[in-house]
Protein backbone atom coordinates (compact mmCIF):
# COMPACT_ATOMS: atom_id res chain seq x y z
CA UNK A 1 0.00 0.00 0.00
CA UNK A 2 1.50 3.39 -0.74
CA UNK A 3 0.04 6.60 0.79
CA UNK A 4 0.83 10.05 -0.59
CA UNK A 5 -0.16 13.49 1.29
CA UNK A 6 -0.79 16.92 0.25
CA UNK A 7 -0.53 19.06 3.24
CA UNK A 8 -2.58 20.97 3.12
CA UNK A 9 -5.93 20.66 1.79
CA UNK A 10 -5.95 24.46 1.11
CA UNK A 11 -7.89 27.65 -0.20
CA UNK A 12 -11.22 26.07 0.74
CA UNK A 13 -13.24 26.41 3.75
CA UNK A 14 -13.29 23.54 6.41
CA UNK A 15 -11.86 20.48 7.88
CA UNK A 16 -12.02 18.51 4.98
CA UNK A 17 -9.80 16.21 2.77
CA UNK A 18 -9.41 13.68 -0.01
CA UNK A 19 -8.42 10.47 -0.16
CA UNK A 20 -7.92 8.39 -3.38
CA UNK A 21 -7.63 4.60 -2.98
CA UNK A 22 -5.74 2.76 -6.03
CA UNK A 23 -6.16 -1.11 -6.29
CA UNK A 24 -2.67 -1.54 -9.15
CA UNK A 25 -3.51 1.07 -11.93
CA UNK A 26 -7.47 0.88 -10.87
CA UNK A 27 -9.00 3.90 -8.77
CA UNK A 28 -11.57 2.23 -6.19
CA UNK A 29 -12.30 5.30 -4.42
CA UNK A 30 -12.42 9.09 -4.36
CA UNK A 31 -13.45 10.55 -1.27
CA UNK A 32 -13.89 13.93 0.25
CA UNK A 33 -13.56 13.83 3.42
CA UNK A 34 -15.58 16.02 5.66
CA UNK A 35 -14.13 15.88 9.04
CA UNK A 36 -15.60 18.80 10.87
CA UNK A 37 -18.21 17.68 13.45
CA UNK A 38 -21.96 18.31 13.02
CA UNK A 39 -22.93 21.64 14.79
CA UNK A 40 -26.60 20.15 15.98
CA UNK A 41 -27.35 23.76 14.54
CA UNK A 42 -31.23 22.33 14.02
CA UNK A 43 -31.39 20.76 17.04
CA UNK A 44 -30.65 24.02 18.99
CA UNK A 45 -32.93 26.24 17.24
CA UNK A 46 -36.27 23.98 18.62
CA UNK A 47 -38.27 25.67 20.89
CA UNK A 48 -36.78 28.80 20.01
CA UNK A 49 -38.76 31.93 18.73
CA UNK A 50 -38.51 32.79 14.44
CA UNK A 51 -36.88 36.22 15.73
CA UNK A 52 -33.91 34.42 17.57
CA UNK A 53 -33.56 31.54 15.12
CA UNK A 54 -32.26 33.76 12.70
CA UNK A 55 -29.72 35.27 14.74
CA UNK A 56 -28.45 32.14 15.39
CA UNK A 57 -28.63 30.02 12.13
CA UNK A 58 -26.49 32.47 10.58
CA UNK A 59 -23.31 31.46 12.86
CA UNK A 60 -23.20 28.37 10.47
CA UNK A 61 -21.02 30.85 8.54
CA UNK A 62 -18.89 33.67 8.77
CA UNK A 63 -18.77 34.31 4.71
CA UNK A 64 -22.16 32.87 3.70
CA UNK A 65 -23.94 34.51 6.76
CA UNK A 66 -26.20 36.68 5.11
CA UNK A 67 -27.50 33.42 3.07
CA UNK A 68 -28.38 31.97 5.92
CA UNK A 69 -30.05 34.98 7.29
CA UNK A 70 -31.73 35.39 4.62
CA UNK A 71 -32.80 31.70 3.82
CA UNK A 72 -34.20 31.18 7.68
CA UNK A 73 -35.83 34.54 6.49
CA UNK A 74 -37.46 33.27 3.61
CA UNK A 75 -38.35 30.03 5.29
CA UNK A 76 -39.92 31.74 7.97
CA UNK A 77 -42.08 34.17 6.63
CA UNK A 78 -43.61 31.59 4.32
CA UNK A 79 -44.28 29.77 7.24
CA UNK A 80 -46.10 32.44 9.07
CA UNK A 81 -47.48 34.03 6.23
CA UNK A 82 -45.14 37.50 6.32
CA UNK A 83 -45.48 39.65 3.48
CA UNK A 84 -42.65 42.01 3.17
CA UNK A 85 -42.78 45.18 2.23
CA UNK A 86 -40.98 46.08 -1.78
CA UNK A 87 -38.26 47.74 0.00
CA UNK A 88 -37.33 44.72 1.96
CA UNK A 89 -37.32 43.12 -0.79
CA UNK A 90 -35.31 45.22 -2.93
CA UNK A 91 -32.68 45.71 0.54
CA UNK A 92 -31.91 41.91 0.80
CA UNK A 93 -31.34 41.89 -2.83
CA UNK A 94 -28.80 44.35 -2.65
CA UNK A 95 -27.45 42.38 0.53
CA UNK A 96 -27.49 39.06 -1.50
CA UNK A 97 -25.44 41.26 -4.54
CA UNK A 98 -22.67 42.27 -1.92
CA UNK A 99 -22.01 39.01 -0.81
CA UNK A 100 -22.08 37.68 -4.10
CA UNK A 101 -18.86 40.29 -4.86
CA UNK A 102 -17.34 39.20 -1.18
CA UNK A 103 -17.47 36.04 -1.59
CA UNK A 104 -16.90 35.20 -5.39
CA UNK A 105 -13.92 37.74 -5.79
CA UNK A 106 -11.75 36.05 -3.57
CA UNK A 107 -12.64 33.05 -5.20
CA UNK A 108 -11.94 33.47 -8.42
CA UNK A 109 -8.49 35.87 -7.77
CA UNK A 110 -7.32 34.55 -4.89
CA UNK A 111 -8.01 30.99 -3.93
CA UNK A 112 -8.56 29.37 -7.60
CA UNK A 113 -6.38 31.62 -10.23
CA UNK A 114 -3.30 30.69 -8.64
CA UNK A 115 -3.79 26.67 -9.84
CA UNK A 116 -4.29 27.89 -13.28
CA UNK A 117 -1.83 30.27 -13.62
CA UNK A 118 0.70 27.80 -11.98
CA UNK A 119 1.35 29.64 -8.84
CA UNK A 120 1.06 27.75 -5.20
CA UNK A 121 -1.09 30.75 -4.06
CA UNK A 122 -2.11 34.51 -4.10
CA UNK A 123 1.16 35.08 -2.49
CA UNK A 124 3.43 33.98 -5.30
CA UNK A 125 1.55 35.47 -7.54
CA UNK A 126 2.03 39.02 -6.14
CA UNK A 127 4.92 40.04 -8.22
CA UNK A 128 3.25 38.92 -12.19
CA UNK A 129 -0.28 39.83 -11.14
CA UNK A 130 0.09 42.09 -8.26
CA UNK A 131 -2.77 44.27 -9.76
CA UNK A 132 -5.31 41.17 -10.40
CA UNK A 133 -4.31 40.81 -6.49
CA UNK A 134 -5.54 43.94 -5.67
CA UNK A 135 -8.71 44.05 -7.75
CA UNK A 136 -9.56 41.22 -5.62
CA UNK A 137 -9.27 43.38 -2.71
CA UNK A 138 -10.98 46.30 -3.89
CA UNK A 139 -13.88 44.06 -4.89
CA UNK A 140 -14.34 41.96 -1.51
CA UNK A 141 -13.66 45.65 0.13
CA UNK A 142 -16.76 46.86 -1.58
CA UNK A 143 -19.00 43.61 -1.18
CA UNK A 144 -18.24 43.97 2.33
CA UNK A 145 -19.07 47.75 2.01
CA UNK A 146 -22.22 46.46 0.62
CA UNK A 147 -22.93 44.43 3.38
CA UNK A 148 -21.80 46.09 5.86
CA UNK A 149 -24.74 49.06 5.00
CA UNK A 150 -27.20 46.87 4.41
CA UNK A 151 -26.95 44.23 7.38
CA UNK A 152 -25.34 46.59 9.87
CA UNK A 153 -22.02 44.57 10.06
CA UNK A 154 -19.38 43.26 7.93
CA UNK A 155 -20.17 39.64 9.35
CA UNK A 156 -23.19 38.43 11.28
CA UNK A 157 -25.26 42.01 10.83
CA UNK A 158 -28.28 42.03 12.24
CA UNK A 159 -30.25 44.84 10.36
CA UNK A 160 -32.44 42.31 7.90
CA UNK A 161 -35.25 40.94 10.23
CA UNK A 162 -38.55 39.36 9.33
CA UNK A 163 -40.58 41.53 7.64
CA UNK A 164 -38.39 44.22 6.80
CA UNK A 165 -35.01 45.83 8.37
CA UNK A 166 -34.27 47.38 11.31
CA UNK A 167 -32.86 50.30 9.51
CA UNK A 168 -32.51 51.28 6.15
CA UNK A 169 -29.43 53.08 4.41
CA UNK A 170 -29.53 56.83 3.42
CA UNK A 171 -29.68 57.69 -0.12
CA UNK A 172 -26.10 58.83 0.01
CA UNK A 173 -25.35 55.50 0.47
CA UNK A 174 -27.22 54.30 -1.70
CA UNK A 175 -25.50 56.53 -4.37
CA UNK A 176 -22.39 56.08 -2.80
CA UNK A 177 -22.77 52.41 -3.51
CA UNK A 178 -24.52 52.72 -7.35
CA UNK A 179 -21.29 54.71 -8.36
CA UNK A 180 -19.00 52.47 -6.77
CA UNK A 181 -20.28 49.52 -8.15
CA UNK A 182 -20.16 51.05 -11.97
CA UNK A 183 -16.29 51.79 -11.55
CA UNK A 184 -15.43 48.52 -10.62
CA UNK A 185 -17.15 46.34 -12.89
CA UNK A 186 -13.64 46.46 -15.41
CA UNK A 187 -12.65 44.52 -11.90
CA UNK A 188 -14.83 41.83 -12.64
CA UNK A 189 -14.51 41.34 -16.23
CA UNK A 190 -10.91 41.40 -15.54
CA UNK A 191 -11.77 38.18 -13.61
CA UNK A 192 -13.86 36.62 -16.57
CA UNK A 193 -11.04 37.41 -19.29
CA UNK A 194 -8.64 35.96 -17.01
CA UNK A 195 -10.63 33.12 -16.56
CA UNK A 196 -11.95 32.91 -19.91
CA UNK A 197 -8.18 32.54 -21.37
CA UNK A 198 -7.45 29.16 -19.54
CA UNK A 199 -7.42 26.15 -21.23
CA UNK A 200 -9.06 23.69 -19.38
CA UNK A 201 -8.74 20.21 -19.59
CA UNK A 202 -10.81 17.79 -20.20
CA UNK A 203 -9.94 14.77 -17.66
CA UNK A 204 -12.68 15.70 -15.19
CA UNK A 205 -15.81 16.11 -17.43
CA UNK A 206 -18.72 14.04 -17.04
CA UNK A 207 -22.27 15.34 -17.62
CA UNK A 208 -24.10 15.69 -14.36
CA UNK A 209 -27.53 17.34 -13.31
CA UNK A 210 -27.52 21.52 -12.56
CA UNK A 211 -29.99 23.12 -9.69
CA UNK A 212 -30.50 26.64 -9.41
CA UNK A 213 -33.45 28.90 -8.13
CA UNK A 214 -35.71 30.18 -10.14
CA UNK A 215 -35.26 33.87 -9.81
CA UNK A 216 -39.04 35.93 -10.43
CA UNK A 217 -40.04 37.78 -13.15
CA UNK A 218 -37.71 35.89 -15.64
CA UNK A 219 -34.99 37.35 -13.99
CA UNK A 220 -31.33 35.95 -13.21
CA UNK A 221 -31.17 36.08 -9.29
CA UNK A 222 -30.41 34.83 -6.27
CA UNK A 223 -33.53 34.10 -4.37
CA UNK A 224 -36.51 31.95 -5.49
CA UNK A 225 -39.67 30.18 -4.46
CA UNK A 226 -38.83 27.25 -6.97
CA UNK A 227 -36.14 25.30 -7.96
CA UNK A 228 -35.10 24.75 -11.68
CA UNK A 229 -33.59 22.02 -12.49
CA UNK A 230 -31.63 21.73 -15.88
CA UNK A 231 -33.81 18.86 -17.39
CA UNK A 232 -35.84 21.46 -17.46
CA UNK A 233 -38.13 20.68 -14.72
CA UNK A 234 -39.20 22.61 -11.95
CA UNK A 235 -40.02 22.12 -8.59
CA UNK A 236 -41.42 24.27 -5.62
CA UNK A 237 -38.88 25.16 -2.96
CA UNK A 238 -41.42 23.41 -0.05
CA UNK A 239 -40.88 20.16 -2.08
CA UNK A 240 -36.55 20.54 -1.93
CA UNK A 241 -36.94 16.71 -0.48
CA UNK A 242 -37.74 15.81 -3.60
CA UNK A 243 -34.58 16.74 -5.13
CA UNK A 244 -32.17 16.47 -2.19
CA UNK A 245 -32.52 12.85 -1.29
CA UNK A 246 -30.00 12.78 1.64
CA UNK A 247 -27.85 9.95 3.45
CA UNK A 248 -24.86 9.76 5.40
CA UNK A 249 -21.56 7.93 4.44
CA UNK A 250 -18.88 6.79 6.80
CA UNK A 251 -15.94 9.29 5.78
CA UNK A 252 -18.03 12.38 6.48
CA UNK A 253 -20.07 14.25 9.07
CA UNK A 254 -21.98 15.80 6.20
CA UNK A 255 -25.06 14.49 4.74
CA UNK A 256 -24.70 13.82 1.32
CA UNK A 257 -27.90 14.57 -1.45
CA UNK A 258 -28.77 12.89 -4.70
CA UNK A 259 -31.48 13.75 -7.09
CA UNK A 260 -33.24 10.49 -8.90
CA UNK A 261 -30.00 8.55 -7.47
CA UNK A 262 -27.56 10.46 -9.16
CA UNK A 263 -25.04 13.27 -7.91
CA UNK A 264 -26.36 16.84 -9.03
CA UNK A 265 -24.22 19.86 -8.73
CA UNK A 266 -25.54 23.65 -7.42
CA UNK A 267 -23.05 26.93 -7.38
CA UNK A 268 -22.53 29.61 -10.08
CA UNK A 269 -22.45 27.02 -12.75
CA UNK A 270 -26.18 25.64 -12.10
CA UNK A 271 -27.05 29.62 -12.21
CA UNK A 272 -25.71 30.37 -15.30
CA UNK A 273 -26.87 26.98 -16.73
CA UNK A 274 -30.46 27.72 -15.66
CA UNK A 275 -30.76 31.39 -15.99
CA UNK A 276 -27.88 32.80 -17.61
CA UNK A 277 -29.72 33.80 -20.67
CA UNK A 278 -31.57 36.22 -18.60
CA UNK A 279 -28.80 38.38 -17.86
CA UNK A 280 -28.43 41.22 -19.08
CA UNK A 281 -25.69 44.38 -20.33
CA UNK A 282 -22.68 43.40 -20.30
CA UNK A 283 -22.66 39.98 -17.76
CA UNK A 284 -25.08 38.54 -21.01
CA UNK A 285 -22.41 40.01 -23.75
CA UNK A 286 -19.88 37.99 -21.75
CA UNK A 287 -21.82 34.80 -21.45
CA UNK A 288 -22.52 34.63 -24.75
CA UNK A 289 -18.96 34.59 -25.74
CA UNK A 290 -18.46 31.79 -22.77
CA UNK A 291 -21.11 29.34 -22.58
CA UNK A 292 -20.48 26.24 -24.19
CA UNK A 293 -21.87 23.20 -23.45
CA UNK A 294 -18.88 21.90 -22.08
CA UNK A 295 -20.23 23.97 -18.76
CA UNK A 296 -22.55 21.23 -18.58
CA UNK A 297 -19.53 18.39 -18.03
CA UNK A 298 -16.90 20.61 -16.63
CA UNK A 299 -16.56 21.81 -12.89
CA UNK A 300 -13.52 23.74 -13.62
CA UNK A 301 -15.82 26.31 -15.50
CA UNK A 302 -17.75 27.38 -12.45
CA UNK A 303 -14.51 29.57 -11.81
CA UNK A 304 -15.53 31.52 -15.33
CA UNK A 305 -19.54 31.54 -14.15
CA UNK A 306 -18.28 33.00 -11.24
CA UNK A 307 -16.39 35.77 -12.62
CA UNK A 308 -19.36 36.65 -15.05
CA UNK A 309 -22.10 36.69 -11.80
CA UNK A 310 -19.99 38.86 -10.17
CA UNK A 311 -20.22 41.34 -13.24
CA UNK A 312 -23.63 40.87 -13.19
CA UNK A 313 -23.78 40.92 -9.26
CA UNK A 314 -22.03 44.82 -10.07
CA UNK A 315 -24.26 45.62 -13.11
CA UNK A 316 -27.56 44.99 -10.59
CA UNK A 317 -26.76 47.53 -7.96
CA UNK A 318 -27.12 50.74 -9.31
CA UNK A 319 -30.87 49.66 -10.72
CA UNK A 320 -31.28 48.13 -7.02
CA UNK A 321 -30.28 51.10 -5.25
CA UNK A 322 -32.10 53.90 -7.34
CA UNK A 323 -35.73 51.90 -6.49
CA UNK A 324 -34.30 51.24 -2.94
CA UNK A 325 -33.47 54.98 -2.77
CA UNK A 326 -37.31 55.72 -4.42
CA UNK A 327 -39.37 53.84 -1.25
CA UNK A 328 -40.02 55.16 2.32
CA UNK A 329 -39.05 53.33 4.74
CA UNK A 330 -41.74 51.18 5.30
CA UNK A 331 -42.75 49.47 8.86
CA UNK A 332 -41.90 45.65 9.24
CA UNK A 333 -44.86 43.26 8.00
CA UNK A 334 -46.00 41.28 10.91
CA UNK A 335 -47.20 37.41 10.97
CA UNK A 336 -50.39 36.63 10.03
CA UNK A 337 -50.68 33.92 11.95
CA UNK A 338 -49.01 32.00 14.77
CA UNK A 339 -47.96 28.03 13.41
CA UNK A 340 -47.35 27.12 9.83
CA UNK A 341 -44.38 25.60 7.64
CA UNK A 342 -41.84 27.31 4.59
CA UNK A 343 -38.53 26.81 2.79
CA UNK A 344 -36.79 29.24 1.83
CA UNK A 345 -34.68 28.87 -0.75
CA UNK A 346 -31.72 31.49 -1.54
CA UNK A 347 -28.85 31.04 -3.75
CA UNK A 348 -25.21 31.45 -1.68
CA UNK A 349 -22.26 31.70 -3.53
CA UNK A 350 -22.19 28.15 -3.51
CA UNK A 351 -25.04 27.16 -4.60
CA UNK A 352 -29.17 26.68 -3.49
CA UNK A 353 -29.18 26.89 0.86
CA UNK A 354 -32.62 25.82 1.92
CA UNK A 355 -33.95 26.25 4.84
CA UNK A 356 -37.33 24.58 6.11
CA UNK A 357 -39.19 25.23 9.47
CA UNK A 358 -41.84 24.23 10.91
CA UNK A 359 -43.36 26.31 13.80
CA UNK A 360 -45.98 25.79 16.03
CA UNK A 361 -48.15 29.11 18.14
CA UNK A 362 -44.78 30.91 17.73
CA UNK A 363 -41.89 28.68 18.41
CA UNK A 364 -39.91 26.46 15.96
CA UNK A 365 -40.30 22.56 16.26
CA UNK A 366 -38.89 21.64 13.59
CA UNK A 367 -35.49 23.12 11.22
CA UNK A 368 -33.73 21.52 8.43
CA UNK A 369 -30.81 23.15 6.86
CA UNK A 370 -29.46 21.72 3.22
CA UNK A 371 -26.28 23.49 2.26
CA UNK A 372 -24.79 23.90 -1.14
CA UNK A 373 -21.89 21.91 0.03
CA UNK A 374 -23.75 19.10 1.21
CA UNK A 375 -25.63 19.00 -2.21
CA UNK A 376 -22.60 19.36 -4.47
CA UNK A 377 -20.11 16.59 -2.07
CA UNK A 378 -21.44 13.68 -4.25
CA UNK A 379 -20.83 15.72 -7.53
CA UNK A 380 -17.12 16.54 -6.91
CA UNK A 381 -16.22 12.86 -5.77
CA UNK A 382 -17.81 12.00 -9.53
CA UNK A 383 -15.45 14.37 -11.02
CA UNK A 384 -13.01 13.16 -9.34
CA UNK A 385 -13.24 9.65 -9.62
CA UNK A 386 -13.36 10.58 -12.99
CA UNK A 387 -10.36 12.71 -13.31
CA UNK A 388 -8.17 10.33 -11.17
CA UNK A 389 -9.41 7.10 -13.89
CA UNK A 390 -8.49 9.29 -16.85
CA UNK A 391 -5.44 10.65 -15.37
CA UNK A 392 -3.82 7.15 -14.74
CA UNK A 393 -4.69 5.70 -18.06
CA UNK A 394 -2.74 8.25 -19.33
CA UNK A 395 -0.09 7.04 -17.56
CA UNK A 396 0.25 10.08 -14.81
CA UNK A 397 2.17 9.24 -11.93
CA UNK A 398 0.54 9.01 -8.60
CA UNK A 399 1.55 11.99 -7.43
CA UNK A 400 0.25 13.75 -10.29
CA UNK A 401 -3.18 13.23 -9.79
CA UNK A 402 -3.28 14.90 -6.89
CA UNK A 403 -3.22 18.67 -7.96
CA UNK A 404 -5.78 18.37 -10.43
CA UNK A 405 -7.95 16.81 -7.84
CA UNK A 406 -7.86 19.47 -5.42
CA UNK A 407 -8.25 21.93 -8.35
CA UNK A 408 -12.13 20.39 -9.10
CA UNK A 409 -13.15 20.15 -5.04
CA UNK A 410 -11.84 24.27 -5.29
CA UNK A 411 -13.90 25.18 -8.04
CA UNK A 412 -16.88 23.98 -6.28
CA UNK A 413 -15.98 26.18 -3.81
CA UNK A 414 -16.93 24.34 -1.01
CA UNK A 415 -17.13 25.54 2.61
CA UNK A 416 -16.88 23.17 4.99
CA UNK A 417 -14.97 25.40 7.21
CA UNK A 418 -11.09 25.74 8.20
CA UNK A 419 -9.56 23.65 6.12
CA UNK A 420 -6.54 21.82 7.89
CA UNK A 421 -6.56 18.19 6.58
CA UNK A 422 -4.95 16.13 3.97
CA UNK A 423 -5.33 14.47 0.94
CA UNK A 424 -4.01 11.13 1.11
CA UNK A 425 -3.81 8.48 -1.37
CA UNK A 426 -4.09 4.92 -0.70
CA UNK A 427 -2.78 1.98 -2.57
CA UNK A 428 -3.95 -1.20 -1.52
CA UNK B 1 10.91 32.88 16.83
CA UNK B 2 11.60 35.46 19.23
CA UNK B 3 10.26 34.65 22.54
CA UNK B 4 9.69 38.37 24.16
CA UNK B 5 7.10 38.08 26.19
CA UNK B 6 6.49 35.66 29.48
CA UNK B 7 3.71 35.00 31.27
CA UNK B 8 2.62 37.81 32.98
CA UNK B 9 4.33 40.05 30.46
CA UNK B 10 8.05 40.43 31.64
CA UNK B 11 9.32 41.78 29.04
CA UNK B 12 7.58 44.37 27.59
CA UNK B 13 10.93 46.18 26.68
CA UNK B 14 11.85 43.53 24.39
CA UNK B 15 8.99 43.76 22.71
CA UNK B 16 8.74 47.53 22.77
CA UNK B 17 12.34 48.08 21.69
CA UNK B 18 12.16 45.38 18.79
CA UNK B 19 8.98 46.63 17.71
CA UNK B 20 10.79 50.43 17.74
CA UNK B 21 13.48 49.26 15.28
CA UNK B 22 11.11 47.66 12.24
CA UNK B 23 8.43 49.97 12.73
CA UNK B 24 11.90 53.38 12.36
CA UNK B 25 10.17 56.34 11.63
CA UNK B 26 6.94 55.30 10.14
CA UNK B 27 3.34 55.60 11.42
CA UNK B 28 2.27 52.31 13.33
CA UNK B 29 -1.41 51.13 12.22
CA UNK B 30 -2.93 48.04 14.65
CA UNK B 31 -4.87 44.95 12.89
CA UNK B 32 -6.63 43.04 15.35
CA UNK B 33 -7.20 39.44 14.38
CA UNK B 34 -9.68 36.78 15.56
CA UNK B 35 -13.01 36.17 17.41
CA UNK B 36 -14.55 37.54 19.92
CA UNK B 37 -16.90 34.71 20.47
CA UNK B 38 -14.22 32.50 21.18
CA UNK B 39 -12.74 33.37 24.03
CA UNK B 40 -8.67 34.11 23.91
CA UNK B 41 -9.26 33.99 20.04
CA UNK B 42 -10.24 37.70 20.80
CA UNK B 43 -7.06 38.61 22.53
CA UNK B 44 -6.36 40.37 18.68
CA UNK B 45 -9.67 42.16 18.09
CA UNK B 46 -9.46 43.31 22.36
CA UNK B 47 -5.60 44.84 21.76
CA UNK B 48 -7.15 46.97 18.75
CA UNK B 49 -10.26 47.98 20.89
CA UNK B 50 -8.20 49.14 23.86
CA UNK B 51 -6.33 51.23 21.70
CA UNK B 52 -9.07 53.15 19.41
CA UNK B 53 -9.97 55.17 21.64
CA UNK B 54 -6.69 57.18 21.63
CA UNK B 55 -5.85 55.93 18.33
CA UNK B 56 -9.32 55.44 16.36
CA UNK B 57 -7.49 56.07 13.25
CA UNK B 58 -4.58 53.28 13.47
CA UNK B 59 -6.45 51.00 15.31
CA UNK B 60 -8.87 48.39 13.31
CA UNK B 61 -10.31 45.11 14.08
CA UNK B 62 -10.97 42.26 11.78
CA UNK B 63 -14.46 43.27 12.01
CA UNK B 64 -13.90 46.04 9.82
CA UNK B 65 -12.56 44.44 7.07
CA UNK B 66 -8.66 44.24 6.80
CA UNK B 67 -8.53 43.42 3.52
CA UNK B 68 -9.46 46.82 2.59
CA UNK B 69 -7.81 48.72 5.26
CA UNK B 70 -4.59 46.90 3.65
CA UNK B 71 -5.47 47.83 0.33
CA UNK B 72 -5.61 51.73 1.07
CA UNK B 73 -2.72 51.99 2.84
CA UNK B 74 -0.74 49.97 0.28
CA UNK B 75 -2.04 52.55 -2.22
CA UNK B 76 -1.72 55.61 0.01
CA UNK B 77 1.92 57.85 0.28
CA UNK B 78 2.07 57.67 3.76
CA UNK B 79 4.98 55.41 5.70
CA UNK B 80 3.26 53.24 7.39
CA UNK B 81 4.36 50.38 9.31
CA UNK B 82 1.30 47.70 10.34
CA UNK B 83 1.13 45.52 13.06
CA UNK B 84 -1.11 42.45 13.08
CA UNK B 85 -1.91 41.14 16.53
CA UNK B 86 -3.44 37.92 16.42
CA UNK B 87 -3.69 34.30 18.68
CA UNK B 88 -1.81 31.53 18.08
CA UNK B 89 -0.91 28.20 19.14
CA UNK B 90 2.92 28.80 20.07
CA UNK B 91 3.05 25.53 22.08
CA UNK B 92 4.01 27.99 24.96
CA UNK B 93 2.12 29.22 28.42
CA UNK B 94 -1.65 30.79 27.90
CA UNK B 95 -0.56 34.62 27.87
CA UNK B 96 3.23 33.86 25.86
CA UNK B 97 3.30 37.17 23.34
CA UNK B 98 6.03 36.35 20.68
CA UNK B 99 6.95 38.87 17.86
CA UNK B 100 6.73 36.36 14.79
CA UNK B 101 8.77 36.48 11.74
CA UNK B 102 6.79 37.13 8.32
CA UNK B 103 9.08 34.25 6.78
CA UNK B 104 7.42 32.28 9.32
CA UNK B 105 4.06 33.30 9.07
CA UNK B 106 4.14 32.51 5.05
CA UNK B 107 5.53 29.11 6.03
CA UNK B 108 2.78 28.04 8.04
CA UNK B 109 -0.07 30.06 7.49
CA UNK B 110 -2.83 27.87 5.79
CA UNK B 111 -5.07 29.14 3.28
CA UNK B 112 -8.48 28.65 4.22
CA UNK B 113 -11.38 30.73 2.47
CA UNK B 114 -9.91 34.22 3.50
CA UNK B 115 -7.44 36.56 2.46
CA UNK B 116 -4.12 35.54 4.50
CA UNK B 117 -2.25 38.09 6.32
CA UNK B 118 0.71 36.57 4.70
CA UNK B 119 -0.61 37.89 1.67
CA UNK B 120 -1.47 40.95 3.09
CA UNK B 121 1.74 41.46 4.63
CA UNK B 122 3.48 40.80 1.47
CA UNK B 123 1.48 43.76 -0.35
CA UNK B 124 2.34 45.70 2.34
CA UNK B 125 5.86 44.98 1.48
CA UNK B 126 5.59 45.34 -2.17
CA UNK B 127 4.46 48.77 -1.32
CA UNK B 128 7.20 49.62 0.66
CA UNK B 129 5.53 49.70 3.77
CA UNK B 130 6.49 47.06 6.87
CA UNK B 131 4.68 44.78 8.78
CA UNK B 132 4.88 42.66 11.77
CA UNK B 133 2.43 39.86 13.70
CA UNK B 134 2.35 39.93 17.24
CA UNK B 135 1.28 36.55 18.32
CA UNK B 136 -0.40 35.68 21.65
CA UNK B 137 -0.57 32.40 22.82
CA UNK B 138 -4.52 31.44 23.90
CA UNK B 139 -5.50 29.37 27.32
CA UNK B 140 -8.85 28.55 26.02
CA UNK B 141 -10.97 29.19 22.64
CA UNK B 142 -14.26 28.01 24.22
CA UNK B 143 -16.88 29.04 22.22
CA UNK B 144 -18.82 32.40 24.72
CA UNK B 145 -15.81 32.05 26.66
CA UNK B 146 -14.05 34.85 28.50
CA UNK B 147 -10.45 35.93 27.76
CA UNK B 148 -8.08 33.72 30.22
CA UNK B 149 -6.65 35.67 33.13
CA UNK B 150 -3.55 35.50 31.73
CA UNK B 151 -4.01 36.23 28.03
CA UNK B 152 -5.81 39.37 29.17
CA UNK B 153 -2.54 40.71 31.46
CA UNK B 154 -1.03 39.98 27.69
CA UNK B 155 -3.46 41.93 25.62
CA UNK B 156 -2.75 44.63 28.18
CA UNK B 157 0.89 44.53 28.07
CA UNK B 158 0.82 44.38 23.79
CA UNK B 159 -1.71 47.10 24.39
CA UNK B 160 0.72 49.20 26.97
CA UNK B 161 3.54 48.64 24.05
CA UNK B 162 1.50 49.68 21.06
CA UNK B 163 0.13 52.65 23.08
CA UNK B 164 3.29 53.90 23.95
CA UNK B 165 5.01 53.15 20.23
CA UNK B 166 1.80 55.25 18.82
CA UNK B 167 2.69 58.43 20.64
CA UNK B 168 5.67 58.36 19.52
CA UNK B 169 5.19 57.67 15.85
CA UNK B 170 1.50 59.03 14.91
Amino acid sequence: MKTLEVVPLARVEGDGGITVTLDGKKVKSVTLDVHEGPRLIEQLVKGMTPEDDINVVPRICAICTLSHKYAAIRGLERALAIDPPEKAQLMRDLMMLGENVESNSLHTFLLALPDFLGYPSAIAMLNDYGDDVKRALRLKKFGNHVMEVTSGRIVHGENPGLGGFGKYPSKKQLSEIAIRSKELVPDAVRAVELFSSIEYPEHSEVETTFMSVNAPNKKFGLAGDSILISNGKETDADDYKKLTSERVVPHSFAKRSVYKDKSFAVGANARMINMGKRLEGQAADLFKENYSDRWLRNPLLNNLAQAIEMVWALESMPETTEKIAALDDPVRAEPTRISGSGTGAVEAPRGILYHHYDVRDGLIETADIITPTAQNLDDIEVHMKACAERLLAEGKKDEELLLPLEMIARAYDPCISCATHLVRLKRV
Amino acid sequence: MHKLCDTPCKAEEGLSSELARLAGHRKVYVLGIGNRDRGDDGAGIAVAEKLQKNFPSYSRSENDGLEGIVLDLSESDEEAFVVFVDAADLREEPGTVRLVPMEEIRATEITTHRVTVALLAALLDKAKKGSAVVCIQPGSIEFRADITPPVKSAVDCVASVLSELMSRRN
